[in-house]
């Protein structure tokens, strides 16, 4: 019944581990050929493979794990997809309804254990209900600001010795769950009419922007305004990269020129984003003359760390529609003339400190290989196509800085829980659902072995995954922190030549694995990597363990103009 | 800081009032009181009934009072916190 709901739901692939209490579902999982299940080598991978899933293709991500350690396993996972707001629906088996409440082997409380990371959570009472509940998870977790839905099932309700009559319902409604749709016309005008009156504003979209597939709305919008972009960390591809008005990432480690935009901004227009702490730094000095506009489906993300002067609720695809729509119906004209002298002050921002995109063009032995040259090579070398997932750390923000993502989804990270070993298990679901895509993982040596038992399920379904590993020898993001903020003191931060050799591990999985040390072997090195078009590649690349990743907002107590450009130079 | 008091109604089913007294304490809110009662006569609620356009049946609901110490700031992001819960049908300050 479980299968055969989720089958009428489209669902393609479940990734999961088996148990126990899950065994009477697993039984069923091998007596159907729908639905392809997909066995990882540990629940946190199923979450984040699932995760890598929902990302790259906007459907909602399917997990199955067992109960107690199998559920706990999968809670990080949730997590993640939680705070990015990732659609998915995680089937976590539990012990039997009359040993509930006993301390039965395996049990745990999933259910209270994963309350505070989920969008909603529903336990099986009775096996006739799984169609309407599947229905309403799907539901729950594909609508409204999207989320993870975990259906706890006891043992007892999938008993193969019952039947039942199986119904599923092709709609459902919920009647205290109604998301708002679209935003009220008198706000969509006022939101127009500040729009016109300024003379310097910022777009800044994010993930939720990408959750909409609102990009093409984006576009069109800027067509019509011409005013420069920014997209948080979240929102990378939302808007293209290669486009001139593209300002890059702004924040923690935004570019120069997107934080100085915003910090001098007259107007910001927050499409599905939220003012998170990394973007706002201190909020009491963010953005200190800007009028905001706030898009979002979400009531909860307005006003709450910065006021909105003007909020415009519903899906940002349809509220960004209407003020197109405005900006078109002949009354409202807008002049893109009025931003030019915003759009030039910018430009002089981004001369003097922008990031320098060509360092890959050195490829003399004088110094170390940088983690940023490692980044602009896989960007050359699959032009600018991939499917890119990161774990975190400095590797992570180098790939969001340098490689240029011209198309939504294609830009796979753990952006608010930050999860170091997320990238593996992501790239797993990303490349399952585009097999034939080109799918890097761009990933640092400390977050690769927190994930690394999936390099054996991606044996076992022939995923040929690159791998990128910017091998500092460092867990080199809390090493720039120590750097700047202790003194240098390297308290647990690096391995003592404990590092295994990647090359032979990758090798005693099956796959290939090559090693990089010097930079005029980078190019070459990749390019083989990358026309082992069948084989999972892991690069193993030796970068200068010196390096620290730049710009960097002052914190705390800085405003989006106060910046670390390098090791002793300040904005 | 004011004393509010808010009054919730939400679906009765189980694992509803643990998501509420849970979001006060993941988002660092304080309860001072609570107070929660199955919805035995609907009649009270008639005004809810039209609002969501819905019937209710007796205890399918529940009546939830909760008061708080808060900012003015700060109640309407309770209250967003709280009728984000699937559960709920209704939020809002007691008058
Ligand atoms: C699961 C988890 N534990 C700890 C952290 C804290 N943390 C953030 S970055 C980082 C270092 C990551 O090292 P590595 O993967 O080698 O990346 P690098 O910064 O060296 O590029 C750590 C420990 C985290 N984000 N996730
Ligand atoms: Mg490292």
């Amino acid at each position: 019944m479980l299968m055969r709901a989720l089958h009428e739901e489209s669902v393609e692939l479940i990734f999961g581990y088996p148990g126990g209490a899950a065994l009477h579902v697993y039984d069923a999982v091998f007596r159907q050929d729908k639905i392809e299940h997909i066995l990882v080598r540990h629940e946190q991978g199923a979450t984040h493979a699932a995760d890598g899933y929902a990302r790259s293709t906007g459907k909602p991500g399917v997990v199955l794990v067992t109960s107690g350690p199998g559920a706990t396993n999968a809670v990080t996972g949730i997590a993640t997809a939680f705070m990015d707001s990732i659609p998915m629906v995680v089937i976590s088996c539990q012990v039997a309804s009359h040993l509930i409440g006993t301390d039965a082997f395996q049990e745990t409380d999933m259910i209270g254990i994963s309350r505070p990371i989920v969008k909603h959570s529903f336990s099986i009472e009775d096996p006739n209900d799984i169609p309407i509940v599947i229905k309403e998870a799907f539901h729950i977790a594909m609508t409204g600001r999207q989320g993870p839905v975990v259906i706890d099932i006891p043992k007892d309700m999938t008993a193969p010795d019952k039947t039942f009559n199986y119904y599923y319902p092709s709609e459902v409604s919920i009647r205290s769950y109604k998301p708002p749709v679209s935003p009220d016309d008198q706000q969509v005008q006022r939101a127009v009419d500040a729009i016109l009156a300024s003379k310097k504003p910022v777009l800044y979209a994010g993930g939720g922007a990408i959750s909409s597939d609102a990009s093409s709305e984006l576009i069109e919008l800027n067509k019509l305004l011409k005013a420069p972009v920014t997209n948080t960390l979240m929102g990378l591809g939302v808007y293209p990269a290669s486009d001139e008005h593209f300002l890059g990432m702004l924040g923690m480690h935004g570019t120069y020129q997107a934080n100085m935009a915003m910090h001098n901004a007259d107007l910001i227009i927050a499409i599905g984003a939220r003012f998170d702490d990394r973007i706002t730094n201190t909020p009491s000095l963010f953005a200190p003359n800007a009028k905001i506009i706030h898009l979002d489906i979400d009531y909860s993300s307005v006003s709450k760390i910065i006021e909105a002067n003007i909020a415009l609720f519903g899906d940002v695809k349809n509220s960004l529609t209407k003020i197109i729509n405005k900006l078109n119906d002949g009354l409202n004209n807008h002049d893109p003339e009025n931003f030019i002298p915003w759009l030039n002050q910018i430009s002089e921002w981004k001369a003097l400190h922008g990031l320098n995109h060509d360092l890959y063009l050195d490829q003399s032995d004088n110094n170390m290989i940088l983690p940023q040259q490692v980044v602009q090579h896989v960007y050359q070398e699959t032009k600018g196509n991939a499917f890119v997932t990161s774990d975190v750390g400095q590797h992570q923000m180098f790939a969001a800085q340098y490689y240029h993502f011209d198309e939504p989804r294609k830009w796979i990270n753990s952006g608010s829980m930050g999860t170091m070993g997320f990238g593996l298990p992501a790239a797993m679901g990303v490349k399952l659902a585009h097999p034939n895509e080109e799918v890097v993982c761009i990933t640092g040596e400390g977050s690769i072995q927190m994930c690394i038992q999936e390099l054996s399920t991606c044996l076992q379904y022939n995923l040929p995954i690159k791998i990128i590993n910017i091998n500092n020898e460092a867990l080199g993001m809390v090493k720039q922190w120590q750097d700047m903020n202790y003194g240098g003191r390297h308290s647990e931060s690096t391995y003592q030549n404990s590092l295994p050799n990647f090359v032979e591990l990758a090798r005693s999985y099956g796959h290939e694995g090559i090693k990089i040390e010097k930079n005029s072997d980078l190019k070459e090195g990749l390019r083989k990597a990358f026309s082992l078009k069948e084989k999972l590649v892991f690069v193993d690349i030796y970068v200068d363990p010196s390096e620290h990743v730049y710009p960097m907002l002052v914190a705390p107590n800085g405003s989006l103009k106060d910046i670390w450009l390098g090791k002793d130079k300040k904005a | 800081m004011n004393k509010k008091n808010i009054l919730i109604i939400l679906e009765n089913k189980p694992g509803a009032l643990a998501r509420i007294v849970g979001l006060f304490h993941q988002r660092g809110y304080n309860i001072l009181s609570l107070h929660v009662d199955a919805v035995e006569d609907t009649s009270e609620f008639s005004w809810l009934e039209n609002d969501l356009n819905i019937q209710l049946k007796p205890n399918e609901v529940s009546k939830m009072t909760i008061s708080t110490k808060v900012s003015d700031a700060l109640q309407t992001q309770i209250l967003r916190q709280i009728n984000k819960l699937i559960d709920v049908l209704y939020a809002d300050e007691k008058k």
